[in-house]
């Protein structure tokens, strides 16, 4: 069950398990570093160029720099962590029948672990051949 | 636990802004994966992404992003100051301010792109 506290000593208490404290804490902290990740990303993609004018060389010469792979490779990662936890609070709170939350998580995972691996292919197992 | 309608509001809309943001991510990592096809398919579906309609999607993209953002900082001072909680009302007014000046930037450089006709 999700923790509805407010103060890290009130989700120490309501926590069952110590891998739910745990969640709510990387909760905490993978938000603070998405904040500069996520932000970052949209101002680059779509201040700092016109995001309706992107092709396939921008993306393809943006992939190919080790920089952008490890800054791309760590927001997905986390944004997805992120992102998946939090359904998984909302999943809880919405589907009450146990049997049925069971198929909507397995469901929902797995569609996570596929698109995590197609992303981490696309950043470092794929040579888009800049010359 | 939640004080009044302000913090209501807060969390609701950090809810719906997390799973708009999350469906949001999921399309994308699919069509940026989508460049191992090469340059002709990718073209094709940027050219499809660069429609009005779903550039004014990404504008709504990009504001529940910075709310989401924002919001999220409001309960990190709320979980770890011994102030937090008190002035929750106040923080979130705050959240609007910070997004009203950080969100117009974006809208006087992104509307001009999308209605420009350039």
């Amino acid at each position: 069950m999700a923790i509805r506290a407010r103060r890290y000593e009130d989700a120490k208490q309501q926590a069952g398990t110590n891998l739910e404290l745990a969640w709510w804490v990387f909760m905490r902290i993978s938000g603070l570093l998405l904040v500069f990740l996520a932000l970052g990303h949209l101002y680059i993609q779509n201040i700092l160029i016109n995001a309706g004018e992107i092709d396939y060389d921008y993306v393809a010469k943006r992939l190919s720099q080790t920089t952008w792979k490890v800054y791309d490779w760590l927001l997905l990662a986390l944004a997805l962590l992120h992102g998946t936890n939090g359904m998984r609070y909302v999943i809880d709170d919405l589907v009450r029948n146990p049997a049925v939350r069971f198929w909507v998580k397995t469901v929902f995972y797995t569609v996570v672990a596929i698109l995590f691996f197609l992303g981490s292919l696309v950043l470092f197992n794929y040579d888009f051949q800049i010359s | 636990m939640y004080r009044g309608r302000e913090g209501q509001w807060a969390f609701f809309l950090h809810r719906i802004s997390g799973v708009a943001i999350l469906a949001f991510l999921l399309l994308h990592v699919l069509d940026i994966s989508l460049a191992m096809w090469g340059p002709e398919v990718f073209n094709r579906l940027l050219a499809f992404y660069h429609q009005t309609i779903f550039r004014i999607g990404l504008l709504l993209v990009i504001a529940g992003v910075l709310y989401h953002a924002l919001n999220g900082l409001r309960i990190i001072l709320m979980d770890f100051t011994s102030w937090g909680v008190r002035v929750q009302r106040q923080l979130w007014y705050g959240v609007w301010v910070l997004f009203v000046v950080m969100y117009l930037p974006a809208l006087f450089k992104i509307l001009p792109e999308i209605f420009g006709g350039k």
